[in-house]
This record gives structure tokens, C-alpha cells and sequence, in this order.
């Protein structure tokens, strides 16, 4: 038998929740990177699950896209977290309240 | 007898979100990297089973290879430095708030999913668009090739821009002074 596509809905559901609940309870700007990348990620699934089940390249064409802008995101977003840690010696976002260098 | 598919679909699903919740809870970012890099991998498996393969490859050779890779560096560079342990928290608040939402987050996806229409076959590419038709004819990476450098050429080269703003960023940001 084939899995129904609200299987892989399901998972990704679970996936990207796990995502936001990180971003809300973890105060080290790293790991709430990482909660981000989670939640891009459970996005991907469900457009490949939708991809296989709708008979289309297009659902992993916009996850190739999402990879790229990914990386783009992660690369300026781990530079200003250096940035930050340089100027303050200490990386908790409850102490990030000002956007000044 | 045991369906392999079915059975490799809960196995996965079960490692999967079991990584995900790892990258939440551990303490030490170094760990929470390493469950994030072992979460990409077996969505990279989950690709495979959907028959996505080059997406597959991707999601190993950048995701789990570049992203994390720098990922790591950042962590490893800014943990020799940092607590180990978070500070306590000032917001006591924020983990009952933080664990309702999520409930009325898997509450609203779990209404949205059981409640929405099914994809029956009309929905369905047919004809020329028919991926499993291209890759059956032509292979998978070539069924992907030609969708990406026909109907999707523009994104494409505005990716090439978007990268290049990433670039110029990252040194803005980087350098000193």
C-alpha cells in the first residue's frame, strides 16, 4: 500500500511546531537559528510530499529555492550574531535591546 | 507480511521528530548542531522515499554539508567563550506561554489538515507536466534540469543575485571596526 499524503503532512506539522516552540522557549540566538532552519525544513517536506502526490517538479523547485535562500539567511544571520557577540561579550536575546553597533 | 514502506515511514518519522525535539532541549548548542544535522539527514531519507532523489543529495551535500558546517564553526567559536548554561530566566512566564501556543499551533494544523479537502486526481499533473512520466523517460535529475532552466529560469537568476547580497553582507558585517 502507498502512505496517503497527510502522513507526511502530519510529520511536517509536528516538525515545524517543534520549530516554533524553540524559537519561543530558547533564549541562546544560536539555537533559535537552528528552531528557523527546523521549521524551513518541515515546509520542504510537505512540498515534496506534494510534489510526489500531485505528479509535479514544481513543489522541489521551491524547495531548491528555499534551500538557497536558506543559506543566504543563515549567512548573513551567523554574521551578525558575530557581530553582536564581539561588540557584547554575551549572547542572550532578553539582553538584545538595542539595534546600535 | 510487513510492508517495508510503511514500516520505514514510521521508523523515520519516529527519528525524525525525536532529532527535532533534540535541537530544542539539549543545553549545549554543540549538541543541539549535531540533532539538527541528524533531523536534515533523515529528511534527506524522507526525500528519497518520496522519490525525490537530486533533492535528496542537495539537502545532504548543502544543508547537512555547507549550512551546518557553519553552523558548527559559529557555535565551537562562540562557546569557548560563552556560559555554558543559560542565564536564569527573567521572563518566568515565558515557557507556560511558549508551550500553550505551541498546543494551539498543533490544535489549528491538526483542524486545517482533518478538515481540509483531499487531493483527488483532477488535481494532478497530466500530460507533458507528468513528473513521473519525465522521469520515467528521461530520469529524475533531468526531469528536475529542465523545469529549473524553463518554466523557473528567472528565480533561478535571481537566486545568483541573492547570493551575492548574502556575500556582500556577510564581509560587511564581518569585518572590523
Amino acid at each position: 500500500m502507498s502512505i496517503p499524503v497527510s502522513w507526511y503532512l502530519i510529520v511536517s506539522a509536528i516538525i515545524f511546531t517543534v520549530g516554533v516552540t524553540g524559537v519561543l522557549i530558547r533564549r541562546n540566538p544560536l539555537i533559535i537559528f537552528m528552531s528557523i532552519e527546523l521549521m524551513l525544513n518541515a515546509v520542504n517536506l510537505s512540498f515534496v510530499a506534494f510534489s510526489r502526490f500531485l505528479d509535479s517538479v514544481d513543489g522541489q523547485m521551491f524547495v531548491f529555492l528555499v534551500l538557497t535562500v536558506a543559506a543566504a539567511e543563515v549567512v548573513v544571520g551567523l554574521a551578525i550574531i558575530v557581530s553582536i557577540f564581539r561588540t557584547r561579550r554575551d549572547i542572550d536575546v532578553d539582553d538584545m535591546n538595542v539595534l546600535r553597533g | 507480511m510487513i510492508d517495508f514502506q510503511l514500516v520505514s515511514f514510521f521508523v523515520l518519522a519516529v527519528a525524525t521528530v525525536a532529532a527535532a525535539i533534540g535541537v530544542i532541549t539539549f543545553r549545549n548548542a554543540v549538541h543541539s548542531a549535531l540533532s539538527l544535522i541528524l533531523t536534515l539527514l533523515f529528511l534527506a531519507l524522507f526525500y528519497l522515499q518520496l522519490g525525490a532523489m537530486f533533492i535528496a543529495v542537495v539537502q545532504i551535500l548543502i544543508y547537512a554539508g555547507a549550512i551546518m558546517v557553519l553552523f558548527l564553526f559559529v557555535v565551537t567559536m562562540l562557546a569557548s567563550e560563552a556560559r555554558d548554561t543559560e542565564s536564569p530566566d527573567r521572563i518566568p512566564w515565558q515557557r507556560g506561554i511558549a508551550a500553550t501556543l505551541g498546543l494551539i499551533l498543533v490544535g489549528a494544523l491538526s483542524y486545517l489538515l482533518f478538515t481540509g479537502t483531499a487531493i483527488d486526481a483532477s488535481a494532478k499533473a497530466s500530460g507533458a507536466n507528468s513528473l513521473s512520466l519525465v522521469v520515467k523517460t528521461q530520469g529524475d535529475t533531468q526531469a528536475f534540469g529542465l523545469a529549473l532552466f524553463h518554466g523557473f529560469a528567472f528565480p533561478f537568476e535571481v537566486t545568483s543575485l541573492l547570493i551575492v547580497v548574502a556575500l556582500l553582507g556577510a564581509m560587511v558585517l564581518g569585518r572590523k571596526g
